[in-house]
């Protein structure tokens, strides 16, 4: 059974719904139904093709196996954290692990939230992500599998980072797995998120995941997204962070592995003095295809954007940046960055780049721009002349240039993380 | 140490090197001098393993082996280090790390341990303190955002630490003011002894008031048509290459 229908079946099946929520997954499933998954012919995925997501057979299924042997080998473990763990899109209570101290502070899986702190559900999910002439959106809000729900009161820091691992588990079958996430942020609030994402299994698996992160004035996100499946795995990954004013958003994206990786990340400035930092690294080898849009609307005046995203490809990899930065009419003095670089280390690989800005403002301050490269033998040959091998120089000047992103990683795990994958992989 | 032999090279199809015949001893400074495009810096960047020259005829001998045959790692930790005309920045790669790297990469080609951390961090002062070198530049990032002339003196202070057998100086003091230039030169003199010895390029004498050469050779259209003593370098200062172009020209 191909995509479209075993959504199709599935959501004919489902009926753990209210009322009121029927109403919202009768509409998402009607758009996706209409829709259908995305091709090369809509514009926004010219560069990356899904028909072999859209003609394989998936199953929706837990996890049969014991994975905490796999879960425990995960270096990320490293990290002092509260932990939300999913496999295949389901919450795994044993796994989880939640060390804040302050019961203010919600950290719970969506479905439990749904339940028994239904006002904050019904205040803000669904209201960020927009499922209007987005399939795997519309998808992903019809049949949703579970997902994290993360809740800061006014005013409260929650001390160490919130992790929210999804595991994917196609030992047994294709696997397709919808995680939803849902982050609120009140006023003056501070958090630390990572999302990371994993897999196990010689089959293929697809991973369909939402996340919207709500932060009201003065709040403060640092919000981290690490993705390392290995093996036949796609991933379709939507960030909709929300921000009210004096809201300050740091997000760093690394995409180290995967089949198909596309991630579409949008901020939605509402209020005034927002500061959003966007970083992403990411690594291409083998027939890997990474495609990161983003997306920065500019919605208020005095905000400031900064976007910096590097790419490393190798072998027969591709890759995708499309950036767009929108500056709304009343966007006065707006300031908004955006840069791509990428080094290509193979004859082979491509990269597709396409910066943009789109101003309907007059008075902001707005650049853009692309490179795309090989790795520099002048360098490489200083550092050789000293007797450093030409594999390691080469690692040495890889790090370096990651070395802007990893600058912008508050937490010293995630940048060894990054550092061996560089070093195991180039 | 080093014999060179009727060495030829060339770059995209043009012929620089003609012949180049040279023999340093341990203990010797030689100096290389000529007008511009004479080929000093090909010499150089053959020695070193430069990839972009093709070498089409001759034999370099250094300590026995065939230096041509090596890569430009394996002439470094065969003890070849050369002092770049323009040191690369290299943002991202401390210079801590990167002296570390290699050094434990010369030491494990000799066979030996890798050096413990602390013993390097004691080696690192010692050796600045004794080329006056800045402590906050080991702390950036290697060469960026140096001046000129702490550029130069980061190639005195690495070369201290690598203990070369051979030091090429290539064209070192080219941008340097005349302070700078004494710390570099400073720097090279407490390196001599009796068993390395230097190659220093140079397109002017003034350095060479600093750093004494045993031996001083004129390089003039891929040859060295010419050899003698510091005081031929004096003699240059005064007199200028053309003198030497016009009895080359004669001669041919």
């Amino acid at each position: 059974m191909k995509l479209h229908e075993l959504i199709k079946e599935n959501f004919q099946k489902e009926n753990t719904y209210s009322v009121s929520e029927k109403m919202r997954v009768d509409e998402a499933f009607g758009i996706f139904d209409k829709l259908g998954i995305p091709s090369t012919k809509n514009e926004e995925w010219k560069y990356t093709n899904l028909k072999n997501i859209a003609e394989k057979e998936f199953k929706i299924e837990s996890s049969l196996k014991n994975i905490s042997d796999f879960y425990s080998k995960l270096s990320i473990q490293n990290i002092t954290s509260n932990r939300l763990v999913f496999v295949n899109g389901i919450y795994s209570e044993t796994l989880s692990n939640i060390i804040e101290k302050d019961k203010t502070i919600l950290i719970d899986n969506i479905f439990s939230a749904r339940k028994n702190h239904t006002e904050i559900y019904n205040n803000h999910f669904s209201k960020y992500a927009k499922i209007e002439g987005l399939a795997l959106n519309a998808m992903n809000a019809a049949l949703l599998n579970d997902g994290a729900f993360v809740f800061v009161p006014k005013g409260k820091v929650v001390e160490h980072p919130i992790l929210i691992i999804n595991i994917t588990d196609s030992v047994e079958s294709n696997i397709l797995s919808q995680p939803r996430n849902l982050i609120v942020v009140e006023k003056s609030a501070n958090v630390k998120l990572i999302e990371a994402y994993y897999s196990t299994g010689k089959n293929a698996s697809f991973t369909n995941v939402v996340s919207e992160i709500y932060a009201d004035e003065n709040a403060c996100v640092e919000h981290y997204k690490i993705q390392q499946q290995v093996g036949e795995c796609y991933q379709n990954n939507f960030t909709q962070f929300f921000q009210e004013a004096n809201t300050t958003i740091n997000q760093v994206t690394l995409t180290l592995d995967g089949t198909v990786v596309r991630n579409n990340l949008h901020f939605y400035m509402n209020g005034e003095n927002c500061n959003t930092l966007l970083y992403g690294l990411y690594l291409a080898t083998e027939n890997n295809h990474i495609d990161n849009h983003t997306r920065v609307d500019h919605a208020k005046p005095n905000c400031y954007s900064n976007e910096l995203y590097k790419g490393i490809l190798k072998d027969k990899s591709t890759a995708v940046f499309n950036g767009k930065i929108m500056v709304h009419l009343d966007a006065q003095k707006t300031n908004a960055y955006q840069r791509n670089q990428n080094i290509l280390l193979s004859d082979e690989a491509t990269i597709n780049t396409k910066p943009q800005l789109e101003i309907f403002a007059d008075d902001v301050k707005c650049s853009h721009g692309a490179t795309v490269g090989q790795l520099e033998e002048e360098p490489m040959f200083y550092l050789r002349s000293r007797g450093i091998p030409e594999n390691e120089a080469r690692k040495m000047l890889l790090n370096a240039f990651a070395d802007a992103i990893a600058e912008e990683i508050k937490i010293p795990e995630l940048v060894s993380i990054l550092e061996q994958e560089i070093n195991n992989k180039l | 140490m080093l014999s060179i032999k009727n060495l030829q090279a060339e770059i995209e199809g043009k012929k620089i090197l003609n012949g180049i015949n040279l023999e340093v001893k341990p203990g010797e400074v030689h100096a290389i001098m000529g007008p511009n495009g004479a080929g000093k810096s090909t010499l150089s960047s053959v020695l070193a393993g430069r990839e972009d020259y093709t070498v089409t005829g001759g034999e370099v001998i250094f300590n026995g082996k065939n230096l041509l045959d090596l890569s430009p790692e394996d002439r470094a930790r065969e003890g070849v280090f050369l002092a770049f005309q323009y040191p690369v920045e290299i943002p991202g790669v401390s210079t801590t790390n990167f002296l570390k790297t290699a050094i434990n990469e010369k030491r494990k080609y000799h066979g030996l341990e890798p050096m413990e951390a602390t013993d390097f961090l004691k080696m690192m002062r010692a050796k600045m303190e004794f080329v006056e070198m800045d402590k906050s530049l080991t702390s950036r990032s290697l060469n960026e955002g140096f001046s000129g002339g702490e550029k130069k003196r980061n190639e005195i202070f690495q070369m201290a630490m690598l203990e070369p057998k051979l030091g090429i100086l290539d064209e070192t003091d080219s941008g340097l003011d005349i302070d700078a230039l004494r710390l570099v030169s400073n720097g090279v003199n407490k390196l001599r002894n009796k068993e390395n010895a230097f190659i220093v390029i140079t397109h002017y004498q003034r350095l060479l008031d600093y750093i004494v050469p045993d031996f001083v050779h004129v390089l003039y259209k891929g040859r060295i048509v010419k050899s003698g003593d510091k005081e031929l370098a004096k003699e240059l200062e005064v007199k200028g290459y053309d003198w030497i172009k016009q009895e080359v020209e004669a001669a041919q």
